[in-house]
This record gives structure tokens, C-alpha cells and sequence, in this order.
């Protein structure tokens, strides 16, 4: 009884403090992003790497728990706040939000194929299609 | 329609997909704002019950643009200022895209209410995706102050509208060509943005000059901008952001009689706009803040200096945002036979309480400092209630 009340607890812990992590191609091994390089990234700018090439942010679809953790918490802004940003951006011609495509394993899919694009997923779904470039602090 | 446009945007999300490749899509946004005069008198006459042109006052004018005028004595007004728009935007390629904006207004006094106008429709090209240059041509709103260019996107704001003592002269929009240029400097934080601006736009019947300035029984009155060339430089690194902007035009105005005629008015006058802006978002406060000046040439007959200001504070409390902002604007006294003013000071709440919806209440106090042999808009107290939204 003892030990699956520690199961339950560890597994509502474990999925309380579910972990996003940023995600590149496997070329990008040993890249590592800061937190003004992300969050610019998910606001309009691009990142540029030291050999030259740059990094083009593609973004889960609106509702999947990974977007709303990871945004809010790289850029510090609320979701109503980058919503505006975007929307903003999007309406006067300046801009458009990151493309959208869908969930972890959509982002996985995108970012192995495409050494130019970088996502967020779930710590837990990280496997070896992809490298770790940047994890929120 | 108002209603089913909310509910859909709640179960969307941002961008409806027309074409299975993502390469043309459509997004929209919405306002839908009551407000109702709670009070108000003339000072300058003494009065606590007048007309203004063709409106009963006390009343209060929050749309200049369009005219969107609310009158004490028809109580809670829903059509001077809601609005819903759709922007359909297909993508050719990376660097090659073509953007159409389409607006219905409940109160549009240069139509039909409710029939749409196109606000935008252009073209956009990058010399390649990660180019620094974007080029632009077709028909744009004026990005002359710092909300100009989306001032009907309210959920892309904190108040009900920006203040009406800054926002609004005949003509906002061009038929011509732009180019912007962003760069960022270095690994500092800090980027910049420069946008110039070429062309023209002509209004035959303008609402502006007619309905509020326009005297004569009978006639309506047209402007012309032409020969419009501005920029904008704004730098930021994402808490503060300053923004300089320099416009300059040709400005006409006319009449158009009854009896088919034209009358000049104002003829190919030199004007200059320009403005500087100042903004913070730092954690939860926000700070804004613009100062500008229109000059019309010394030569003219109709020669003005325009002053206006805006500074708002507000600090966000969770999913609200409370703001209080001053506004002013005043014709220089030595530049025109009567001054023209205004202190304007808001009160607001920005409460973010759905998906992509916000609902803002916002209470004005304005103090009319214009000097006209007559009665004008005068001082009023509105209550504005705004459910404003994207999808």
C-alpha cells in the first residue's frame, strides 16, 4: 500500500513540474542557447549561430501544454501578452508567430528533418532524432 | 454576428488555415464596444445642454477617423466604434506574400454602415527569408504614431482606444511604397527598426472635414495627402523602446458644392508631423508615453501648430490591468485664429479573461480648452465597456 501511495505521489510530482526543453537537429550537437537568444526567438527574431547559419522557431499547436509552459516561462510574458505581440505584429504587416505544427512528436519530426528549425517539447520525449540546445532555468 | 465571432474565436485558434499548405490563411479581429455620456456642460458658454453640428451634446467624440461620436441623450451606444475585420494573407513563396485587410464598421459614415472597406491590401517582398530588407507596396495605414498602424486592433492594447487627443486627423492610410530595415545590435539585446514610407491617399467626401468642420449646408468636404514621404527609427530591447518618426506632406482640402463645384480650401500646404514615443514593459508595469507636433507652412491661410501628449502608467495584477493616462493636445495660440485643445484623463482596466478576448472598462474624464465663438464638443464623462479580440 505504502509503496503505490510513493508510485501516485512520485508520478503527480513528476507530471506537476513537467519539464520543456529546447530541441535541434542532431548538428547542432553541443549548441547551447541562452535564455535572450530563446525568447527573442519566439518573438520575432532570429537566432544566428557562430558558424553561421541560423535557427528558425516553429511553435506547438495553441493548447498543447508544452506552448504555454515553455513561452510564458522563456519570455516571461503572459500568454494574452505574446498573443497581443503577435497579433500586433501580424496585422500590420511586420510579422508572423512562430508556424505551428502540432505536438511533441510533430515538433521531433520537423526539427530531425530540418537542421534550420528549433522547438520545444517535453524532457520526457527527448530521444536521439534530436539534441538539447537550451533547457528554461 | 458579434456574438458568434466570439465564439468562435474562443474554440480557434489564432488563424484559420484556407489552403491545406498552410499558405493562405485567414485571421480576423474584433471590437465590440458600448459606451454611454454619463455627464457633461460647455464651460466656455455655460452650458449644460447644446448642439455641436449635427450631434446634441454633452457629448464625446472617440473616434476622429471615422467620426464615431457618442451622444449623452441616446444613452448606451454600441456603433460609433465596434468593428470586425478579417486579414487574408497568402503566402507565394518565403520572401513573396499578398495581404488583404477588410473592415466593417457599425457606424462607417463614408458608407454604408456594416459594408466593408479595405483598410490594407498589399504586397510584401524579402530579397531572401533571412534578409534584414522587407519591401513593400499598395495601400497601408500611416504608421505615424506609435499605435497608428493597428488602432483598431484592440487586443493589441491596454485601453478601450488609444487617446483620441493623439489618434486621428482625416487621412490615415497611403497608396504607395515602403521599406523597413531591422537589424540587431550584436549579442546587446537591443534591435533596431526603420520603416520609410512614399505616396499618396485621397478622400473626396471625408467624414472628418465634413462632419466636424465643415459649416456649409449642402457641401461636403475632401482631402488629399499627397506626396507623403515619412519614416520611423525605433530601437528596443524588449522592456524599453523608443521611436522617433518624421512625416511630411502636401496637404488639400476642398469643398465640394452643391451645385456640382469645387472651392479650395487648403492648397498643396507644406506639413510636417512628427513624433517621439516612449515605452517600458518592465515585469508588471508598463509605461507609455508620446509627445508629438503638426506644423502646417507659415505661407498657408490655414496655418497650424498642433501639440498633443499622451503619458499612461498601468501594472498588471494577474489576468488584469489597471491604467491611468493623461492626454492633451492644443493648437499654438499664435498660429491660428481660435485654439483647439483638450486634457483627457482615463481611467482603465484590461482584464484578459478568455482565450484570445479581452475586456476593457474604461472611464473618461475630458476637459474641452478650445476657444471657438461657438459651443463645441465640450467637457464630457464617458463610460466605455470594450470586449475586443483576435482570431
Amino acid at each position: 500500500m505504502r509503496m503505490s501511495l510513493l508510485v501516485i505521489c512520485g508520478c503527480v510530482l513528476q507530471c506537476a513540474f513537467a519539464e520543456t526543453v529546447l530541441v535541434a537537429n542532431p548538428k547542432h550537437a553541443g549548441t547551447k542557447l541562452t535564455t535572450e537568444q530563446v525568447a527573442g526567438a519566439y518573438l520575432g527574431k532570429k537566432v544566428s549561430l557562430a558558424d553561421g547559419s541560423v535557427l528558425t522557431p516553429i511553435n506547438q499547436t495553441e493548447g498543447k501544454p508544452a506552448r504555454d509552459e515553455f513561452l510564458t516561462k522563456v519570455t516571461g510574458k503572459s500568454d494574452a501578452q505574446i498573443k497581443a505581440y503577435w497579433a500586433k505584429l501580424a496585422f500590420t504587416g511586420k510579422g508572423d508567430a512562430p508556424r505551428e505544427v502540432g505536438g511533441d512528436a510533430d515538433v521531433k519530426k520537423q526539427v530531425a528533418g530540418n537542421p534550420g528549425l528549433v522547438g520545444y517539447i517535453d524532457k520526457a520525449a527527448v530521444d536521439g532524432s534530436v539534441v538539447v540546445v537550451y533547457m528554461p532555468e | 454576428m458579434l456574438a458568434l465571432i466570439v465564439a468562435v474565436a474562443s474554440a480557434h485558434a489564432f488563424a484559420i488555415d484556407l489552403q491545406e499548405d498552410g499558405s493562405f490563411k485567414l485571421t480576423g479581429f474584433y471590437n465590440l464596444t458600448a459606451a454611454k455620456v454619463m455627464s457633461g456642460i460647455d464651460q466656455q458658454f455655460g452650458l449644460s445642454d447644446w448642439h455641436y453640428q449635427q450631434w446634441h451634446c454633452p457629448c464625446s467624440i472617440q473616434n476622429w477617423e471615422y467620426v464615431g461620436v457618442y451622444e449623452k441623450d441616446k444613452g448606451w451606444q454600441t456603433t460609433p466604434e465596434s468593428l470586425v475585420g478579417v486579414q487574408l494573407k497568402k503566402n507565394f513563396s518565403d520572401t513573396f506574400s499578398a495581404t488583404a485587410q477588410l473592415v466593417s464598421r457599425g457606424d462607417n459614415t463614408s458608407f454604408r454602415p456594416y459594408t466593408p472597406t479595405v483598410d490594407w491590401a498589399y504586397l510584401s517582398w524579402k530579397p531572401d527569408a533571412d534578409s534584414p530588407w522587407t519591401f513593400q507596396a499598395g495601400r497601408k495605414r500611416i504608421p505615424l504614431y506609435y499605435y497608428s498602424d493597428y488602432l483598431y486592433i484592440g487586443y493589441a492594447y491596454p485601453w478601450a482606444r488609444p487617446a483620441p487627443d493623439v489618434y486621428g486627423w482625416a487621412i490615415y492610410a497611403y497608396d504607395g511604397a515602403n521599406v523597413t530595415y531591422e537589424h540587431e545590435l550584436g549579442s546587446s539585446g537591443w534591435s533596431v527598426t526603420a520603416n520609410a514610407w512614399y505616396g499618396n491617399f485621397k478622400s473626396k467626401n471625408n467624414p472628418y472635414d465634413t462632419l466636424i468642420y465643415d459649416f456649409t449646408p449642402g457641401t461636403t468636404e475632401g482631402e488629399s495627402w499627397k506626396d507623403i514621404w515619412g519614416g520611423y527609427a525605433a530601437v528596443t530591447n524588449g522592456t524599453y523602446e523608443l521611436r522617433l518618426m518624421s512625416m511630411q506632406y502636401r496637404d488639400n482640402i476642398w469643398s465640394n458644392n452643391a451645385d456640382g463645384t469645387q472651392t479650395t480650401l487648403t492648397d498643396h500646404v507644406f506639413t510636417r508631423i512628427t513624433g517621439l514615443a516612449g515605452n517600458i514593459d518592465y515585469k508588471n508595469l508598463l509605461v507609455r508615453s508620446e509627445i508629438d507636433r503638426f506644423q502646417q507652412s507659415a505661407n498657408s491661410p490655414a496655418k497650424f501648430v498642433y501639440d498633443y501628449a499622451l503619458l499612461g502608467i498601468g501594472y498588471k495584477i494577474g489576468n488584469f490591468t489597471p491604467m491611468y493616462t493623461f492626454s492633451r493636445y492644443r493648437v499654438e495660440p499664435s498660429t491660428a485664429i481660435f485654439v483647439e485643445g483638450r486634457n483627457t484623463s482615463m481611467f482603465s482596466v484590461r482584464w484578459d479573461f478568455m482565450k484570445n478576448t479581452a475586456l476593457k472598462v474604461q472611464y473618461d474624464i475630458s476637459k474641452d480648452h478650445s476657444e471657438y465663438p461657438y459651443p463645441f464638443f465640450g467637457d464630457s464623462n464617458i463610460l466605455s465597456v470594450s470586449l475586443q479580440g483576435i482570431f
